[in-house]
């Protein structure tokens, strides 16, 4: 294994360089400023990962705890932010492994294509055609919310990062160490996963 | 979803039922815009005549943006001042 610097490697020199690199050169106590920037954004990464607030905590703390003990081998190879993602992502899945038993559930297509004519919609429902801002309210985050617990965790880690995070198919791919294909698959059927609890929801809920 | 006549009666007879379990396969990608031209406008053409297929791709989308549209909880003052004082106590260098 060489340790030669690599002439073609590129640089990313996004929001967070300069800051990352302050760190990593004499100010280390600039570390507190890094946290600052990012705790909102794990600790709902964690809660939606984890079923209790106090486990998403640990969660937020032991990413932070890694995050400085590998800021040194962060190569700048890609944004920080993904970097930051990769050591959460793989913190949640360590914790889960340390904590579980139970081999994990898989999501087949089959479960969610319509069997009958009852189950297949012959017009698409009012929730899909309403005006997005008169559908949210606490009660439907809350839906959303239990129904993203819910999801078995591989399929969750997928569908938060792209659908909550906004996180591209290949930066995914990347944080999960995962391939492309793999991630689209999760992600189709995380979604339907959720459709459907979104449409028992409008279907037998107060709407 | 290997089985041709799965998922196959929510459409009539004369529908091309392969056609909407295809479709079904490839919603997702659609909405991403991670599809070829040619599969988008197969796609396209399909759900328009296919009012089962053009729901589901609805509700799909609406689910998508309904996750999209999740807000986030702020950090308890609590959680955040145990942060600080973590930070505070890193060692001083990055250094291994």
């Amino acid at each position: 294994m060489t340790t030669a610097t690599n002439p073609n490697r590129k640089i990313i020199k996004d929001k967070d360089f300069e800051l990352v690199q302050a760190i990593n050169t004499d100010q280390p106590e600039l570390f507190h400023d890094l946290v600052k920037r990012y705790e909102q954004k794990l600790y709902n990464f964690s809660l939606r990962m984890c079923r209790n607030p106090s486990d998403a905590e640990d969660l937020v703390q032991e990413t932070f705890l890694n995050v400085f003990r590998y800021l040194k081998d962060f190569r700048y190879e890609t944004k920080f932010k993904n970097w930051l993602y990769r050591i959460a992502a793989s913190t949640c899945i360590k914790k889960r492994r340390r904590s579980k038993f139970a081999p994990e559930r898989e999501l087949s297509l089959e479960d969610f294509i319509p069997k009958d004519e009852a189950e297949a919609q012959q017009q698409v429902p009012d929730w899909a055609l309403m005006p997005l801002e008169k559908l949210l309210n606490e009660e439907l985050a809350n839906i959303i919310h239990q129904a993203i617990l819910s999801l078995p965790d591989k399929y969750r880690l997928v569908i938060v990062l792209r659908d909550v995070e906004g996180f591209s198919t290949a930066e995914t791919a990347h944080i999960l160490n995962l391939s492309p294909s793999n991630v689209k698959v999760r992600l189709h059927r995380a979604r339907l996963f959720l459709r459907e609890k979104l449409k028992g929801y409008f279907e037998h809920g107060e709407r | 979803m290997e089985s041709d006549n799965q998922g196959s009666k929510h459409c009539d007879e004369s529908h091309d039922y392969k056609h909407c379990l295809e479709m079904f396969k490839r919603l997702s990608e659609y909405l991403d815009n991670e599809l070829d031209e040619v599969t988008c406008k197969e796609i396209e053409h399909h759900v328009k005549q296919c009012v089962p297929c053009f729901s589901c791709l609805q509700t799909l989308k609406r689910t998508v943006d309904l996750c999209k549209q999740t807000a986030n909880k702020p950090v308890p003052r609590a959680f955040s001042e145990k942060l600080k004082e973590l930070s505070q106590n890193m060692p001083k260098t990055t250094n291994p």
